[in-house]
């Protein structure tokens, strides 16, 4: 398979795309739409984890607090003055916040750099930790996020949160960031500085003595993570319109963490598929919750149900396939063709053996 | 004028001297191996002189610079390479890609153009990429290219983690018990392709190694270290005939033996 084919199948399957996203968009209910975007960006969330967890290795539960910066960065910036005005009953908002204002996507952009120049303060200490030790600390910092969010209400508009804004998320942008997240994480893992991320992941000493700058690639992993978690955010904010704190707990790490590991540390595929699965599971396990009956057996209205049957799910994943999904398998077009091929011989040598 | 100079450096460990007062000097295209009992220090020196850890006392200097308490990764750019005791290889990582990665440290294309893939940074993957296949030929695992680096057999991993180090571009090659674990035929392979490779990369090699036949075979100077001292240096004729290395060795005065 040459490059150029290569390069015209995929323009063609972005297409394909575009016109499901356009049918989507024209043809479902608001409550299918919604599931979709979440899945969408959960793509995009559980893409840049996977960079900095997967294919680095660095334990990171952050993601939160990422998020949460793009999440207000991005409701600032696009809530008008004389709207934000009206929102912050707590205390006034404070000068600068009162009058700037963006379009969506130059929002969106900042959102992703705070979150980005946050990563970066915050991984030049905490990215000397291994393991555990990381994971710890980088949980708190995504705490410390949430906390400061509860508590400069001349900001963030303390624990009542930012309410109405303007729902500029729709398909269109979630699919698209999920795609140039994808595009740009696939780029980086497949040159000479992938190689370098991957090294580390594998044997940190070894890494460093054949010449990988530990501190930098650590860190810009983190930060491109981070980047990505941060836009992430801010098409979170314009989706549910309503923003607070306690929206950013670190259970939204956690379901990030569990769509990653689902999906198969370390593949890109694998992940896309897990961030929509996870999402149509947590929605169409609702109805489990509101009681039902298995012939003469009454199961009465548990709430909670849906969280424990989806535990019990993700059990089976991690038993049966401790790599995820998919393991470390990629998307590629030349094992797609591969497949097609197999398939169509199969197909054929069974004809052959029936007559 | 020496390629290292390393000035009597000392490295403790609270009130352990893993290595005490180690002084050596390494002239261009010098082969010397290092010997000694089980914990003499022999691997702190190496890691000493890659920058894993910083010596306690005195400095380590690198064609006259002073490379003391500089990290690994600036110590393999300034061209100390190494090899360990313990295979590390990138496992999960295919070959090929563990003989590209040691070219890394060179890289002139930032990282945007590599994310991005510009022509800049495609020609030098493709030139990164012949010259790994080239070195993996010298070893004969081209046609493993594809196969994860932890598949191979023993013997194969340890010549990959050479070619490794060798693609860093190194002026000094350490390497760590080369010959472990492998049977007489595959040492004096090794050997012969230790040589070949200080030829033709015009390199010094510093080697600790347990196998006698490899360190009095190739060296020509020998370095004998037993708790962090060095007792003896000198050729091999004069080593093996030292009562002090023998001492350290068979536990006996050398009179009794």
């Amino acid at each position: 398979m040459k490059k150029q084919n290569e390069k015209i199948l995929t323009i063609l399957a972005l297409i394909v795309l575009g016109i499901l996203v356009y049918l989507a968009e024209n043809n479902l209910d608001a409550y299918k739409l919604r599931i979709l975007n979440l899945g969408a960006i959960y793509v995009t969330l559980a893409v840049s984890l996977n960079l900095i967890y997967g294919f680095t290795g660095q334990f990171s539960l952050g993601h939160a607090g990422f998020m949460a910066i793009g999440a207000y960065v991005t409701s600032l910036l696009v809530l008008p003055p004389y709207y934000k005005e009206m929102i912050y009953i707590l205390e006034p908002l404070a000068w600068p916040f009162t009058v700037i204002h963006a379009p969506f996507i130059v929002a969106l952009f900042l959102s992703g750099l705070f979150a980005a120049i946050a990563a970066f303060i915050i991984g030049l200490p905490v990215l000397r930790l291994k393991g555990d030790y990381l994971g710890i600390a980088t949980l708190g910092f995504a705490e410390i996020i949430r906390i400061i969010a509860n508590n400069i209400p001349r900001v963030t508009n303390g624990a009542l949160g930012i309410k109405g804004i303007p729902e500029f998320t729709n398909l269109w942008w979630t699919v698209g960031v999920a795609i140039v997240t994808i595009y740009i994480i696939k780029g980086l893992i497949e040159s000479s500085y992938g190689r370098a991320l991957m090294a580390i992941r594998e044997n940190e000493i070894a890494a460093e003595v054949i010449g990988v700058n530990l501190t930098y690639h650590k860190v810009m992993s983190f930060t491109i993570s981070a980047f990505f978690a941060g836009v992430a955010g801010g098409l979170f904010a314009c989706l549910l319109t309503t923003i607070d704190p306690k929206a950013f707990m670190f259970v939204m790490t956690f379901n990030i963490l569990i769509v990653v590991v689902m999906g198969g540390l370390g593949s890109i595929t694998g992940t896309v598929l897990a961030a929509f699965l996870f999402n149509f599971f947590l929605e169409y396990l609702r109805p489990i919750e509101a009681g039902f009956n298995i012939g003469p057996i009454k199961i009465p209205q548990v709430p909670g149900m849906r969280m424990v049957t989806f535990s019990a799910l993700l059990l089976v994943v991690i038993l049966y396939k401790q790599k995820g999904l998919l393991g470390g398998f990629e998307f590629s077009w030349k094992g797609f063709f591969q497949f097609i091929n197999k398939l169509f011989k199969n197909k054929r040598s069974s004809e052959g053996s029936a007559m | 004028m020496e390629l290292l100079n390393v000035d009597s450096i000392t490295m403790k460990f609270g009130g352990l001297t893993a290595v005490g007062n180690f002084k050596l000097k390494i002239l261009p295209g010098e082969l010397i191996g290092l010997i000694g009992p089980n914990g003499a220090g022999k691997t702190t020196v190496f890691n000493m002189i890659t920058g894993i850890y910083t010596p306690t006392i005195n400095k380590i200097y690198f064609q006259d610079r002073d490379i003391t308490g500089i990290k690994p990764d600036k110590i393999a750019k300034a061209g100390i390479a190494r090899t360990f005791q313990n295979i590390r290889l990138l496992e999960n990582l295919t070959v090929i890609d563990n003989v590209m990665i040691g070219f890394h440290l060179h890289l002139k294309s930032n990282l945007a153009s590599a994310i991005l893939k510009f022509p800049s940074y495609v020609r030098e993957e493709e030139s990164i990429y012949h010259k790994s296949m080239e070195l993996l030929e010298k070893v004969e695992l081209e046609k493993f290219k594809l196969e994860k680096a932890g598949s191979l057999p023993y013997g194969q991993q340890r010549k990959l983690e050479i070619i490794r180090a060798l693609a860093t571009g190194p002026k000094l090659l350490l390497l760590d018990e080369p010959a472990a674990g492998m049977n007489p035929q595959e040492t004096k392979e090794l050997m012969s392709f230790i040589q070949k490779i200080q030829d033709d990369f015009s390199l010094s090699i510093f080697l600790i190694e347990h196998d006698m036949k490899v360190v009095m075979g190739i060296c020509r100077r020998i370095l004998v270290m037993d708790y962090g001292v060095t007792i003896a240096e000198g050729n091999p004729a004069e080593i093996q005939n030292n009562p002090e290395v023998i001492k350290a060795y068979l536990g006996v005065d050398a009179n009794y033996a």
